[in-house]
């Protein structure tokens, strides 16, 4: 496999180095009016990650973290995917409400030399921050740790917020050999066995492709940082010394009314919205970090788990403070409720390690048959000591309580952390789009290992 | 007896019947439910290997917290840099069995798989990889038993898990789960160490 990404990579070889700003959008291919329509190719690149190295990655059309997609509610996206990869890979658009044949899943592969049209709308009311990655069946972290991944935004004609400068921080981690090259062990041995079963973390911080960046902000300036977690497995609790954060949104966006919080944990695959106060003095610098989450028991933790680790700098332009004071708005956006009264049934689903309900997954059987439009709670129990954060394709949903305890505000998510030994509870409405959706833990490495099941949502009757 | 006392007396003879017919529905036998003998089987196999001298209670049924799992650092096993703890094996469903099939607990028992980590298949062989036998078999932490309980008679093990999962109260205890990396006691469980599932057949060399 190696040569043979080796060979195909060495005609376009590319050595660049990822910024540390997110990566610009492609250039609208469509003049007409709410249509976006992108060209996206996913192709080897060798890029560096680090200073005197280079990496043989994969990349979304050439750059790691791949462009950030810009869309805004009532868009309609159609996104020309072309696979120049040496293997078989989907694009799934994490988190977005679209057609079954559009979701990037496993049952949508693109072989290699292939194209592939996702197309889409953009349904008002869901403006937040996505992302984008592939999600071949059992390949998907191999793919990610290549570099497969990129960010997506999604904005909306009332947002409250708009004129606050804004940036996309995309989190992801890595393990490098000296040599640069991508540190995969073999699947058999002892270092890939752990891996599997804790999910492959990396010492490596990446905010952007870039390791330590630094940032800009000015003295009394207020900054919205939206965060992808696009890491495989790494839980991040992201803090500023002597800042603490206004945490504004979630997967599916701004939720009701700011909440003010000394860290953030953002779990893999999930996004959050955050306001930044710039309170220090013009010129001064800190460095952000992300502080130990223990989410598992074994004794494989790498060295220095419990360390905080340091993601990025922080730097005060010399620009004197600003003066005029930023009104955050108490009220963001209405989010409405899922009528609850109107629920038909209630599924479990049963966490355990690499398994849903007992079992791995399996594409040729259904695991939870649903009528289109029906309204239904999830309850999620995890029973084994690590997390796990659980995915659900094609529907947004709104977490009702975890064990037992109501959920504080109404947001909307699409993946809820499930911490050791406990129960949350969602409610989800399959509105729209008939077809088989999955369900998993988005470690990639349980994922890819069966960690996964199906909803088929069918038309009422249909099976 | 005219017609009529004979009439009421057939009502009332049947009324009678009816009603036994239903307390016999409600009460087989009479009197006190009788307990499934399937569950009794499993208490005396339960109480007959020690399950609650490391899973909590001892060797009695009514002690507090019995089965419940470990309740403090006394109750756990330094082994090498790792440390076992007896989990909670009543049915309470996050932190006990309670969400566990009967076949999973059977699995444990007779194959020492792991019920969180093992598929819920009936399980034909003890080669990996084969008749659902894990590729990467995940097994319960030393010192639990298995090797030893495996080759008790299938009905035995079954009365366990049916005592563990029907038997027994639901109890909240959150025990850490033990320590060691996954693959770790793969390699204390080989057929050199601890011999085959079933037995080499009689005599051995050792036997006359």
């Amino acid at each position: 496999m190696t040569r043979r990404l080796a060979l195909i990579a060495l005609p376009a070889l590319v050595v660049a180095t990822a910024g540390a700003a997110a990566q610009p959008a492609p250039r609208d291919l469509t003049p007409a009016p709410r249509t976006v329509e992108v060209s996206l190719t996913a192709a080897p690149a060798r890029l560096s990650l680090v200073p005197g190295t280079t990496t043989d990655l994969l990349a979304y059309n050439g750059t790691v973290p791949g462009p950030v997609l810009e869309f805004r509610e009532g868009d309609h996206v159609v996104v020309h995917f072309r696979n120049d990869l040496p293997v078989m890979t989907t694009v799934h658009w994490h988190g977005f409400h679209l057609p079954f044949p559009s979701d990037g899943s496993p049952f949508h592969p693109v072989a290699p030399g292939e194209t592939y049209d996702y197309e889409f709308d953009i349904p008002p009311g869901t403006a937040g921050t996505y992302w984008y990655h592939p999600h071949p069946d059992h390949e998907t972290g191999w793919q990610v740790a290549h570099g497969l991944y990129g960010a997506i935004v999604v904005r909306a004609p009332d947002d409250p917020i708009a004129s606050l400068p804004e940036r996309v921080l995309v989190l992801s981690d890595n393990r490098l050999n000296p040599d640069g090259s991508l540190d995969l062990p073999d699947p058999g041995s002892h270092a890939g066995v752990v891996d599997r079963e804790n999910g492959r973390e990396g010492p490596l911080l990446l905010v952007n492709g870039q390791e330590m960046p630094e940032l800009e902000i000015r003295s009394g300036e207020v900054q919205r940082w939206r965060i992808v977690n696009a890491s495989a497995a790494r839980m991040y609790r992201l803090t500023i010394p002597g800042h603490p954060l206004l945490w504004v949104g979630t997967d599916g966006g701004l939720f009701e009314r700011p909440v003010e919080v000394p860290d953030i944990t953002v779990a893999p695959s999930s996004r959050v919205e955050v306001l930044v106060r710039g309170t220090d003095a013009p010129g001064s610098r800190l460095v952000v970090f992300d502080l130990p989450y223990d989410r598992y028991i074994p004794q494989t933790r790498r060295k220095g788990w419990n360390c905080p680790r340091r993601l990025l700098t922080l730097r005060y332009t010399e620009e004197p403070p600003r003066r005029q004071a930023v009104e955050i708005p108490a009220t963001l956006r209405h989010v409405e409720p899922i009528d609850t009264s109107r629920v038909t049934a209630t599924r479990l689903a049963v966490l355990t390690q690499g398994m849903i309900n007992g079992r791995m997954m399996d594409m040729k059987r259904v695991d939870v048959d649903a009528p289109i439009g029906a309204t239904e709670i999830w309850q999620v129990e995890n029973l084994v000591g690590m997390d796990h954060p659980f995915h659900l394709h094609g529907f947004r949903f709104q977490v009702l309580d975890r064990n037992g305890v109501p959920e504080p505000f109404l947001a909307w998510r699409d993946v809820v952390n499930v911490p050791s030994h406990e129960t949350v509870r969602f409610v989800v409405r399959y509105d729209d789009f008939p077809g088989k959706w999955m369900f998993h833990c988005h470690i990639l490495d349980h994922e890819d290992h069966g960690m996964m099941g199906v909803l088929q949502v069918s038309q009422t009757g249909e099976k | 007896m005219n017609e009529r006392m004979r009439t009421t007396a057939i009502a009332a003879i049947s009324a009678v019947a009816l009603l036994a017919v239903a307390g016999a529905a409600r009460h087989p036998g009479g009197g006190e439910p009788k307990p499934d003998p399937q569950v009794l089987r499993g208490r005396q196999m339960v109480l007959e290997h020690g399950c609650a001298d490391c899973h909590g209670g001892g060797t009695n049924p009514a002690a507090p917290g019995f089965l419940a799992g470990m309740r403090d650092t006394l109750g756990q096993f330094r082994i090498g840099p790792f440390i076992t703890r007896p989990r909670n094996l009543t049915p309470d469903n996050t932190t006990g069995l309670g969400r566990f099939s009967e076949r999973q607990i059977f699995n444990a028992l007779r194959f020492g798989l792991r019920p969180g980590e093992t598929p819920d298949v009936e399980i034909t062989s003890t080669t990996p990889g084969q008749g659902n036998y894990p590729l990467h078999p995940k097994y319960l932490a030393v010192p639990m038993p298995w090797p030893a309980f495996r080759h008790m008679a299938d009905e035995d093990l079954r009365a366990i898990a049916a005592y563990l999962k029907r038997g027994l109260k639901p109890v909240r205890n959150l025990v850490q789960d033990s320590d060691g990396p996954p693959d770790f006691w793969a390699s204390e469980y080989t057929a050199e160490k601890i011999g085959t599932y079933p037995a080499p057949a009689y005599p051995t060399a050792n036997e006359k």
